[in-house]
């Protein structure tokens, strides 16, 4: 379904209950596979559901935290800064927030826009 | 980047042939009860029975061994289900034919109650064939054995071999070279049959220094068992007894198989006097009988990929997977960089496997 709002180009993904914290969901945007993630903090973020390695459908994969070592082997840290979505097939991750891998920033996922109005998940290019 | 940028394939070209040489089936253990004699089933249904894993890590990815997306809502690991199979793998990507290889090959089990897992080969074997193959014909079936018991190995192989669509006898690598004559057996029966021999990693596959702290340091090293297993292979002269015998190493890659086969060459003379029974180079033997499936692919060139096949001086080597449902699996329409040829895309592709496996079809 489209709505004119904001955007002659806004699909609707879903009713605004219906993507808890820490879920996500598939959507599409014209042909363009989307993925929407809520994440714990309530926020809304939408990237191209196909990671940039072998095309796998991001949104079954899985939602965590980041991970850090800066001192050195052995040292193994939860990041709770990196909000992580990691691809359900060889394990790319990519920050959520800004659609980079997190082992290379220069590799990035296609953001798209997502937003809540009257109750529902709305999502443009 | 869009999400099709380095796919394999031209939108538009004509449509590209697919065998896939290594999908996985599994089995729940208690499936397998019923295809088990009387006298075997109370290994697993009151002994508690389970196979032998010597990994000493979990595989720390989204969905464990399976690709998250593989797995069945209700828990069941990926490759259990043949719906899922067809959906996520033979019509999603128009696969011709899959070679299926199985979940449970007690060749990489320990070599304790070889009786017990000789027979639950057989069960595996007879669950395979009425569960998958008697139910999809784009599927043809390994025999697994227990190496471990060479001559009831042997046994299976003969008593499956006449089967339509049974085109292998699936090897899991464990700690043992499989060249020792002591295996001989398995390959007398899988030549005699005309069958290939398929040699597959596994997760008791080690390294050459046993487990590393890492998991990833394991799974980066993946391809040294395979150097020993043809080292071993033709070293000790498999080849030469059996003229006929094709192996297929799966799961393992193929970027190491120029270092083997030079290496090979300059130690078979400079050390002939130790292998006298070894009358051609390894690398030619290599080429007449081995073939190795491209999974694991490294990411590389074009250049680099078409340089690999000029060390090996042959095109026809090389045999498409994808390891469906595993974590690695490799897209058939990201496994290959683009820009290969045409011929040789159409080779790896299926060619080389029709010819490997003695398939009908348009190769």
């Amino acid at each position: 379904m489209s709505v004119g709002v904001g955007s002659d180009q806004a699909t609707r993904v879903c009713a605004s209950s219906e993507l808890a914290p820490g879920e996500m969901r598939e959507a599409t945007l014209g042909r363009l596979p989307a993925v929407v993630i809520r994440l714990h903090d309530g926020s809304l973020h939408a990237l191209v559901n196909r990671c940039l390695h072998h095309g796998a459908p991001l949104a079954r994969g899985r939602l965590g935290h980041g991970s850090r070592g800066e001192d050195g082997v052995g040292d193994y840290r939860a990041d709770a800064s990196v909000d992580a979505l990691r691809c359900p097939w060889h394990g790319y991750e990519y920050d959520v927030r800004t659609g980079c891998t997190l082992f290379d920033p220069s590799r990035r996922l296609r953001r798209l826009t997502v937003w809540e109005e009257a109750g529902s998940v709305l999502l443009a290019p | 980047m869009t999400a099709t940028s380095e796919t394999t394939f031209t939108p538009g070209r004509e449509r590209t042939e697919i065998v896939d040489i290594d999908v996985h089936e599994r089995a729940a253990l208690d499936e397998l009860v019923p295809y088990l004699e009387p006298q075997w089933r109370r290994y697993i249904t009151e002994f508690g029975w389970q196979p032998e894993r010597l990994l000493p890590y979990a595989q720390p990815t989204a969905g464990g061994l399976d690709r998250a997306d593989a797995k069945l809502p209700d828990g069941r690991p990926g490759g259990s289900d043949l719906g899922l199979v067809r959906e996520q793998l033979l019509d999603l990507y128009d696969i011709d034919t899959a070679v299926l290889t199985g979940w449970l090959n007690a060749s990489a089990l320990g070599a304790g109650w070889p009786e017990f897992k000789t027979g639950l080969m057989t069960a595996y074997n007879d669950w395979q064939v009425q569960t998958w193959l008697e139910r999809e014909s784009r599927l043809v079936g390994s025999i697994h054995v227990n190496a471990h018991d060479p001559a009831g190995a042997a046994r299976e192989i003969d008593r499956l071999a006449d089967h339509p669509r049974i085109v292998q006898v699936m090897l899991y690598i464990g700690d043992r070279p499989f060249g020792d004559p002591f295996f001989e057996p398995v390959f007398a029966a899988a030549a005699r049959h005309g069958l290939v021999v398929g040699i597959h990693h596994s997760e008791n596959s080690p390294t050459a220094l046993g487990h590393h702290r890492l998991y990833a340091e394991w799974h980066t090293l993946i391809s040294q068992v395979f150097m020993s297993q043809v080292v071993s292979l033709v070293f000790n002269g498999v080849f030469d007894r059996h003229p006929q015998l094709r192996v297929a190493m799966i799961e393992g890659g193929f970027s190491w198989v120029p270092h083997i086969m030079w290496r090979s060459d300059q130690q078979w003379r400079e050390l002939r006097s130790e292998v006298p029974w070894l009358a051609r180079r390894p690398s030619d033997v290599i080429r007449e009988h081995i073939r190795f499936a491209t999974q694991p692919i490294e990411e590389m060139t074009a250049r680099q990929f078409l340089g690999l096949v000029e060390q090996m001086e042959s095109d026809e080597l090389i045999l498409f997977s994808s390891d469906y449902p595993h974590w690695d699996f490799d897209s058939p329409e990201r496994a290959l960089p683009p820009g290969l040829p045409d011929e040789l895309t159409r080779k790896i592709f299926a060619g080389n496997a029709r010819a490997t496996y003695r398939l009908p079809g348009n190769a």
